[in-house]
């Protein structure tokens, strides 16, 4: 086949899933279902974010609650305070977000491998018990609920599921957009690079400092977009929710899945991951703590030891194997 | 004033000497493996329900439990090394963090499932006793788990200076390649180094047991402290994680005194974020 046949066929799969998702909760109709998709759509787009530095320039970052907490904040607070919409409160969290990954990206890219990883962790934690000491300025440990006004788009609050499933598949078309763009970019080309061999790639010529700067302040941008969906979509917020080192961790943890460093990684990887959950979850019941990190835990081990190229590099090895038994075509 | 000061370096102390063991650990392990163990904190916790178990059932005193515990993760130490970690042993990152993170979080899981997230607690005949010296007011069982981590960080001391294996093990630490020219075989050498590192954080857990709570995120704790205490004391650094764990001991301890009760973790994390600005290498010194 031609690279112009196979682009072809890829933007025909491509618009054939995204026709699927947009009809998807016309034709489901169960809440219990959307709220899973929700779920899927939602860490997909975390993933992402996180896939940006995380996967393309190996920056394994364990702190990105930090900006989802940041996000969630900072909407909340403009919102209950100051009365202003959601809608400008995601972008403002946003900037909040990008402004914060300026100091923290400074102390944290200082170090590299694990050094980086811990210090991510200290930062997100920190800013976690930040929130919980200083009631006056964010509520403290109790958290708030955010008020509930019924049908009000403008607010980002709406009456069906429906309406928050679109919110997020927007988002997570707009990760996956900025992903695909950067991935064919010369800021694409420079992350592989850094995250390859940050010092040869230094070597000959790339920025790395500045570039891991830039990949860091858009993932940190899009995190914190995720946090002020979640908020509105619970309507409550606390540290331990907002800052939850579970975030961190699944933000990380359905990119390796997935396959790190691929543009639909995230995406794969959180199928997989929330499919398995919420079987598991209908077959034991939620009764039992423990059960679902216990499986996504061995999930992650099975990877890391058989395959460090996630469900990506499965798949590409099973159509390559498909492809080659296939007599070559003219 | 100067007696609450004094009253709070000593609880920082007595409480240092466990995070010694939990950072001397990590850090040995990062120093001849070349790898950092985030399921450290979960051998703490598997550590103390040995000994919590041996109290339950056969009335077995922690301090006694700890001559089981040590060995028995001793032994989990090389299974994982010769099954697992061995296996992400290359010049890529990311199977290496994210191994013992799952880890982690398996161990952790488990616990909750098998054991509940319960608080188990162990009362012991010295459990409430305590010397009172120039009105300081010192608790028996802390004192008991000081004295003995310093004396197994000691014996660790003696151990890598004096044996073949422990100075094979510093220059595996130093040298890897240069270490496996002159003969030293590396993945007994890790597994040795996987084993006394597991083994400190169960004597870590035997010893706590007598004064502190067994849950299965008790671990957590103990390995957000130790890192800190690694990356201060410069991470591969055995001495400089002990004098790091003990500074660490007494500025959460100050900073629950000066703070407030919920501030030692963040006067201990804000110690951390300074060292990186200022002093990314460590208090131990030389860049690596």
């Amino acid at each position: 086949m031609t690279s112009q046949g196979v682009r072809t066929r890829n933007l025909l799969w491509l618009a054939l899933g995204v026709a699927v998702v947009i009809a998807l909760p016309l034709v489901v109709k169960s809440s219990f279902a959307i709220d899973i998709f929700i779920r899927i759509l939602l860490f997909s787009f975390i993933g992402v974010a996180w896939n940006l530095m995380g996967g393309y320039a190996k920056q394994l970052s364990l702190g990105h609650a930090a900006y989802f907490g940041l996000g969630a904040y900072t909407s909340t607070i403009l919102q209950i305070d100051f009365g202003i919409s959601p809608w400008i409160g995601m972008i403002a969290g946003g900037v909040v977000a990008m402004l914060a990954s300026l100091p923290i990206g400074w102390l944290c890219f200082r170090l590299r491998g694990p050094y980086f990883t811990i210090a991510t962790i200290a930062t997100a934690q920190a800013l976690m018990l930040i929130f919980l000491k200083f009631r006056d300025f964010a509520w403290g440990a109790e958290g708030t609920t955010i008020p509930n006004l019924g049908s009000a788009p403008l607010m980002m609050q709406f009456e069906t599921k429906a309406a928050y499933y679109y919110v997020v598949l927007g988002l997570l078309a707009v990760g996956l957009a900025i992903t695909y763009l950067i991935e064919r970019s010369w800021m694409g080309y420079y992350l592989v690079a850094i995250g390859e061999d940050e010092d040869a790639a230094e070597a000959i010529g790339v920025n790395a400092p500045k570039i891991k700067r830039d990949i860091y302040l858009i993932s940190s941008f899009l995190t914190a977009l995720a946090g002020t969906f979640y908020t509105q979509y619970i309507y409550f917020i606390d540290p331990a929710t907002a800052f939850s080192f579970s975030i961190s961790i699944e933000a990380a943890l359905v990119s390796i899945v997935g396959g790190i460093g691929t543009l639909w990684g995230p995406v794969i990887g959180t199928i997989l991951l929330e499919t398995t959950s919420t079987l598991l979850q209908s077959w034991l019941g939620s009764s039992i703590g423990g059960v679902q990190l216990t499986v996504y835990s061995l999930i992650l081990m099975a990877v890391i030891l058989w395959r460090p190229t996630g469900l990506m590099g499965m798949m590409r090895e099973a159509w390559q194997r498909y492809v080659s038994r296939k007599p070559a075509r003219a | 004033m100067w007696e609450t000061v004094a009253q709070a370096v000593i609880n920082g102390l007595l409480i240092g000497g466990i995070y010694a063991l939990v950072s001397i650990g990590v850090t040995l392990i990062f120093g001849v493996v070349k790898i950092v163990n985030f399921a450290q904190g979960e051998f703490v916790m598997i550590g103390m329900y040995i000994s919590f178990f041996l109290a339950n059932q056969f009335g077995i005193d922690p301090l006694v439990s700890l001559v089981l515990s040590m060995p028995v993760l001793f032994v989990i130490g090389v299974l994982i090394q010769h099954f697992l970690i061995r296996r992400v042993l290359g010049p890529n990152d990311m199977p290496q963090i994210f191994l013992t993170f799952a880890l982690s979080l398996l161990l952790l899981n488990l616990a909750l499932m098998l054991f509940t997230a319960n608080y188990r607690t162990v009362h012991t005949s010295y459990s409430d006793e305590a010397f009172h010296i120039a009105g300081l007011y010192i608790p028996v069982a802390k004192l008991i788990a000081f004295v003995v981590a310093m004396f197994l960080s000691g014996a660790l001391w003696v151990f890598l200076h004096t044996t073949d294996l422990g100075k094979a093990m510093r220059a595996a630490a130093q040298n890897r390649d240069v270490a496996m020219l002159m003969g030293i075989n590396p993945n007994r050498v890790f597994c040795v180094a996987l084993g006394i590192a597991l083994a400190l954080a169960g004597a870590a857990g035997s010893l706590l047991m007598p004064f502190y709570s067994a849950y299965p995120f008790v671990g957590q704790v103990f390995v957000l402290m130790a890192f800190v205490a690694v990356v201060m004391g410069t991470l591969g650094n055995v001495i400089g994680a002990l004098v790091a764990s003990l500074l660490m001991g007494v500025a959460e301890s100050l900073g629950i005194q000066y703070v407030g009760a919920d501030s030692g973790l963040l006067v201990v994390f804000a110690l951390l974020l300074l060292t990186l600005a200022f002093k990314p290498t460590g208090l131990g010194g030389k860049a690596r």
